[in-house]
C-alpha cells in the first residue's frame, strides 16, 4: 500500500468541467431510512454517472434492520430508478453504482460492529483504490449521534488512515441539539473525537443554488454592496413558506417545531448570507467567520420583546390546493390539545454598523398558502416626491427579491413611466431567473453539499459556533412560549398566509409583509 | 424542461442597411411582445455575441435551427455570417430573426435575436463593416467558424481584433492532419490574445475525466510514469472517421503534453492502418498505436483507449464504449487486486450540447494548446 505516496495526478490538471474529489468511501449511519433513500443515493448515483465521482467511491450503509450487501444494493437500485425516475437504459449505469455500495447490519452500540466496518474499509482500499479517505454521514435520528461518535473514535475511525495522505470527514444532518444546552454537548462530544475542521454540519438550504448566488451577487457586483446598509434599506423580510403540513413526522413535529425545524437553521443562515461583512476570501473560514459575526450581533428579545417583536400560530382545518386539509391537531401522532408552533414570524435587529434600526422580519409556516422561499429587501422611498398629483400613488419603494425557492432567480421592483402624455408611474419587475436565462437544471442540494464535502470545502456548512449562537437567539424564545403555554398561541387557516396577528406584527410598524 | 421554440421574423432578406437593421430589431421586439403568444411577457436576455460563419444557404438554414436551441441556454445576439465567395454577383443582404422561449404555461417568454448576413463575391469584404456595429456593446464576442478547415480571409482582422473566444470544430478539417498543424500556427501567431475551442476536443473532455480519474488512487498513480503503450481503436468506416481520428491525435497529444513525453519518430506499420507514434518517457519509450476497425453498422461511436505498463508487474487500463453509444466501461486490472471497473455516461454529444457548455466556460484552455502543440510536432514527422 502507498502510504506515502503523495505524487500529484498531472493528467487531472486542468480539467476543466468538474471538480473531481479524490478517491474516498463513504459510510452513511442510518441508510435504511427515508433521507438515505430519497435524497442521499440518488444524490451519489447522479454524480457518479455524470463522472463527478472517483473511480471506485464506495458506499457503505449501516443501520438496525437486518439486510446483507444484495438486498441493500437491490434497495438502494431501485431508490434510484424510483426517485430519479430513470429509463430501463439506465440499468448500465445503475448496476455500475450498485458494485461500490455494501451494507452492515449495526444497532450503533456494539463495538464490534465498528471493527467489522473497520475491516470492511480497509477492504475497499485494497480492492477498490479508496485511498484510506472517508466519509461518515449521520442520517440517523439525532439521540443516535453520540453513541456513534464515540464508537468511531474508539475504533480508530475518526483520525486520517495515513496522516497527510488521506482525510476522514464527518457530515452531520440537522436538528443539531434541540436547544442550546444539548447543541453545546453534542458539539463537545463531537470535537472530542473529530477536529473542528473534519465536521460538516449539513443544512441542505445552504446547497441551494441560489444562496450561493447570493453571495456572488453580492460580492461579485459592484451596484449592490453600497446600497446594503441602513442608509439605504428600510427593512428585509424573510419568507420561508411550505404548502405541506407534518407529512407523516407528526411525533417529530411535536417535539421540535416550526422554530427548530426551520427558523434556528435554514432561516437564521439565510439571514446570516443577507447580512453578514464581506470576508477576505471566499474560503470557509472567511465565510463562517463574517456569518457567526452577524449572527452575534442579531439582539436578544427579552420576555417583553418576545411578547411584542414574535407570534406563534398553528394551523386549523382549511383548503390547500383545491383539496381540503385537517388542521394540526387532527394530524396523526399530533396531541388533540398540542400548542406546538406550525408558524412563527418575528421581527430581530442587528446591532451593528451598517444594519442599526433595521428591522428584520422574518415568517415561516407549513400549510401556507404556497410553497416559497423569499428574501425581499425593501429600500427606502425617494426622499422627496417629485411626481406629485396624478400618478404618484404608483411610486413604491424599490423591493430587491431573492427567490430561493420554487423558482430560484432574482428580481428588482422599480418605477417606470406609463407610455403616454399623462405622468403615470408604475411599478415593474426585472427579473432574473435561473431556468430562463441558463436553460440547464441548477444541482439539487444534496449533489453541491456531498461533492463539497468530498472536496473538503466546507463553505456552505455549519460551524460550531454559528450552531450555537443560532440557538442561544431562539432558545429565550422557545423558553418563553413554554411558559406561556396556550396562552398565545394564534391559529390559521390552513391555505392562507398566517394569522392575523402577523400581520399586525409588521402593520404596528407601518409596513406590510411583501405579497411572495 | 425543454420548451417550444417560436422563430419570430420580419419580412423577407434585403439589401444590408444598418439603419434599417437597427430599426427591424427594434420592430423585432415589439412583434415579439405582441407575439403569437398573448398573455407571455417578453423578456430579453443577452449574455454575448455570437458571430457564425457559414459558407451556403443550407449551412445558414441549419445553424438557424441550432441557434435556436443555443439561445435556449445561452441567451445573446447571434450574427450569422454567410459568405458565398464563388457568386457572380456582388451584395450584401440581411434579415433579423427573434427565437422566443416558451418554457412552461404562464412564464415569461424569453427572447434572443438573430440577424442573418449574405453576403455574394466581392461583397463578403464589406461583411466587417456590417458586422461589427452591430456587436452588443460591454459584452464578449464569441466566433463560431463553422465552415469545415480554419482559414479566415484577410479581411476577417477586423472582427478577429474584437473577438475574445474563436470556436472550431476540427471533426470538419479535411485533411484533418495537415488542418491541424495550421490551426497550431494560427494559434501560436494569436496565442494570449484569443482563446481557442474546437468541438471536438470538447467531445473527449470526458474521455480525459474518466482516464485522469482512473490513476487518482496513489495506488495507481506510479503507473502513470510507467505507461509502455497506447492503444486507440476507432472505426473503419463511419462518417465521423474524420472525428475520431482527430480525437485519437488530441489524446494522444495531451497524455503526452500532460506526462512529460517527448516526440521521437512515427512510421507506419500497415498500409492501411494510420501511423504509429513513438514518445520518450521518463521511464523508457512508449508506442502509440491506433487501430481502424472493422464494425458492423459503423455509426463513429465506438472508441476505445487503452494504456499498458509492462515491466515487473503489468497493469493494464481501458475505455470503451461500444455501439450503444452512451456508455463507457472502464477496466482496471494492477497486480494484488481484483479487476475494477465501472461503466458512467459518455454519449455523444450533438453539437448544440458541446457548444452550450462552451460558451459558458469561455475561459482559456492551455491544455489544449499544449496538446495542439504536440499534434503539430507528431504531424510534421
Amino acid at each position: 500500500m502507498a502510504e506515502t505516496t503523495t505524487l500529484s495526478n498531472p493528467l487531472q490538471e486542468g480539467i476543466r468541467i468538474h471538480r473531481t474529489p479524490n478517491p474516498c468511501a463513504m459510510v452513511i449511519f442510518g441508510a435504511s431510512g427515508d433521507l438515505t433513500e430519497r435524497k442521499l443515493i440518488p444524490a451519489l448515483f447522479y454524480l457518479a454517472r455524470e463522472r463527478m465521482l472517483p473511480a471506485g467511491f464506495s458506499v457503505i450503509g449501516c443501520a438496525r434492520t437486518p439486510a446483507t450487501n444484495d438486498s441493500f444494493r437491490e434497495k438502494m437500485e431501485g431508490a434510484v430508478k424510483k426517485y430519479l425516475k430513470l429509463s430501463p437504459e439506465s440499468d448500465a449505469y445503475v448496476e455500475s453504482f450498485g458494485k461500490g455500495i455494501f451494507y452492515i447490519a449495526d444497532d450503533f452500540g456494539d463495538p464490534a460492529a465498528y471493527t467489522q466496518l473497520k475491516d470492511a474499509l480497509d477492504r475497499l482500499d485494497r480492492e477498490r483504490g479508496t485511498a484510506g479517505n472517508r466519509l461518515f454521514y449521520l442520517a440517523t435520528p439525532p439521540s443516535f449521534f453520540p453513541v456513534i461518535v464515540k464508537h468511531l473514535g474508539a475504533a480508530g475511525l475518526a483520525k486520517p488512515k495515513f496522516p497527510e495522505a488521506s482525510w476522514t470527514r464527518i457530515i452531520i444532518e440537522k436538528p443539531f441539539g434541540r436547544d442550546l444546552a444539548s447543541a453545546r454537548e453534542l458539539n463537545r462530544i463531537v470535537t472530542e473525537v473529530f477536529k473542528e475542521d473534519q465536521v460538516y454540519r449539513i443544512d441542505h438550504y445552504l446547497g441551494k443554488e441560489t444562496v450561493q448566488n447570493l453571495l456572488v451577487f453580492r460580492y461579485a457586483n459592484g451596484i449592490f454592496e453600497p446600497f446594503w446598509n441602513r442608509r439605504y434599506i428600510n427593512h428585509v423580510q424573510l419568507c420561508v413558506a411550505e404548502d405541506l403540513g407534518v407529512e407523516n413526522r407528526g411525533s417529530y413535529y411535536e417535539e421540535a417545531g416550526l422554530v427548530r425545524d426551520m427558523i434556528q437553521n435554514h432561516v437564521l443562515q439565510l439571514l446570516s448570507l443577507v447580512t453578514m461583512e464581506p470576508p477576505a476570501t471566499f474560503d470557509a473560514t472567511s465565510v463562517r467567520d463574517e456569518k457567526a459575526k452577524v449572527l452575534r450581533a442579531i439582539r436578544p428579545l427579552t420576555a417583553d420583546q418576545i411578547d411584542e417583536f414574535t407570534v406563534r400560530a398553528q394551523y386549523v382545518e382549511g383548503w390547500v390546493g383545491g383539496k381540503r386539509v385537517p388542521a394540526y391537531r387532527a394530524e396523526p401522532k399530533v396531541s388533540p390539545t398540542s400548542t406546538t408552533e406550525t408558524y412563527a414570524a418575528l421581527k430581530l435587529y442587528i446591532d451593528n454598523w451598517r444594519w442599526a434600526d433595521v428591522p428584520f422580519y422574518l415568517r415561516s409556516g407549513k400549510r401556507l398558502a404556497k410553497r416559497v422561499s423569499e428574501i425581499s429587501i425593501q429600500f427606502r422611498r425617494v426622499p422627496h416626491l417629485l411626481f406629485k398629483g396624478v400618478g404618484a400613488d404608483g411610486i413604491e419603494p424599490n423591493v430587491l427579491s431573492v427567490n430561493v425557492q420554487p423558482n430560484e432567480g432574482i428580481s428588482l421592483k422599480f418605477c417606470a413611466k406609463l407610455p403616454g402624455a399623462t405622468m403615470q408611474i408604475r411599478p415593474v419587475q426585472m427579473e432574473f431567473r435561473y431556468g430562463e436565462s441558463f436553460g440547464a437544471p441548477p444541482p439539487t442540494a444534496y449533489e453541491t453539499l456531498l461533492l463539497d464535502c468530498m472536496l473538503g470545502d466546507a463553505t456552505l456548512f455549519n460551524r460550531s459556533d454559528a450552531v450555537e449562537l443560532s440557538w442561544e437567539l431562539v432558545d429565550p424564545i422557545l423558553d418563553r412560549w413554554r411558559e406561556q403555554g396556550a396562552k398565545g398561541l394564534a391559529f390559521y387557516q390552513a391555505g392562507s398566509w398566517g394569522p392575523a396577528e402577523a400581520d399586525a406584527l409588521i402593520e404596528r410598524d407601518g409596513r406590510q409583509w411583501y405579497r411572495v | 424542461m425543454a420548451g417550444i421554440i417560436e422563430a419570430i421574423g420580419l419580412g423577407e432578406p434585403r439589401l444590408a442597411n444598418m439603419a434599417d437593421l437597427e430599426g427591424e430589431l427594434s420592430a423585432l421586439w415589439r412583434s415579439a411582445a405582441e407575439g403569437p403568444a398573448p398573455g407571455y411577457a417578453v423578456t430579453r436576455a443577452c449574455t454575448m455575441t455570437l458571430l457564425i460563419y457559414v459558407e451556403s444557404d443550407e449551412a445558414a438554414y441549419e445553424v438557424t435551427n441550432l441557434v435556436a436551441e443555443v439561445t435556449r441556454q445561452n441567451p445573446c445576439r447571434a450574427i450569422i455570417m454567410m459568405l458565398d465567395s464563388e457568386a457572380v454577383s456582388s451584395g450584401l443582404e440581411a434579415w433579423v430573426l427573434a427565437h422566443c422561449h416558451l418554457p412552461v404555461a404562464g412564464e415569461k417568454q424569453v427572447c434572443s435575436e438573430q440577424v442573418t448576413i449574405r453576403a455574394r463575391g466581392e461583397a463578403g469584404q464589406g461583411l466587417p463593416s456590417v458586422v461589427l456595429p452591430l456587436t452588443v456593446s460591454g459584452l464578449p464576442i464569441f466566433l463560431w467558424w463553422r465552415a469545415g478547415d480554419f482559414s479566415p480571409p484577410p479581411y476577417f482582422d477586423d472582427i478577429l481584433r474584437v473577438t475574445q473566444h474563436v470556436i472550431v470544430d476540427t471533426a470538419r478539417f479535411s485533411p484533418v492532419g495537415r488542418h491541424l498543424q495550421d490551426l497550431a500556427a494560427w494559434l501560436h501567431k494569436f496565442s494570449g490574445r484569443i482563446q481557442l475551442t474546437d468541438l471536438n476536443w470538447s467531445r473527449i473532455t470526458p474521455w480525459r475525466e474518466l482516464i485522469a480519474q482512473c490513476f487518482d488512487s496513489p495506488d495507481r498513480r506510479p503507473y502513470l510514469d510507467r505507461l509502455t503503450e497506447v492503444r486507440i481503436e476507432y472505426e473503419q468506416d463511419s462518417a465521423r472517421l474524420v472525428t475520431q481520428r482527430a480525437q485519437g491525435l488530441l489524446l494522444t497529444g495531451w497524455l503526452a503534453s500532460r506526462l512529460g513525453w517527448e516526440f521521437l519518430m512515427s512510421e507506419r506499420r500497415e498500409e492501411a492502418q494510420p501511423r504509429t507514434f513513438y514518445f520518450k518517457s521518463a521511464a523508457g519509450r512508449v508506442k502509440v498505436e491506433r487501430n481502424l476497425k472493422r464494425v458492423e453498422n459503423a455509426c463513429g461511436v465506438c472508441f476505445t483507449i487503452e494504456l499498458r505498463a509492462e515491466g515487473a508487474s503489468p497493469a493494464r487500463f481501458s475505455f470503451t464504449r461500444r455501439q450503444d453509444g452512451k456508455v463507457v466501461r472502464t477496466l482496471a486490472e494492477v497486480p494484488g487486486s481484483p479487476p475494477m471497473g465501472r461503466s458512467v455516461r459518455v454519449e455523444v454529444l450533438d453539437e448544440v450540447e458541446i457548444l452550450n457548455e462552451e460558451l459558458k466556460l469561455g475561459v482559456r484552455d492551455w491544455l489544449y494548446e499544449d496538446a495542439l502543440s504536440v499534434v503539430a510536432r507528431m504531424i510534421a514527422s
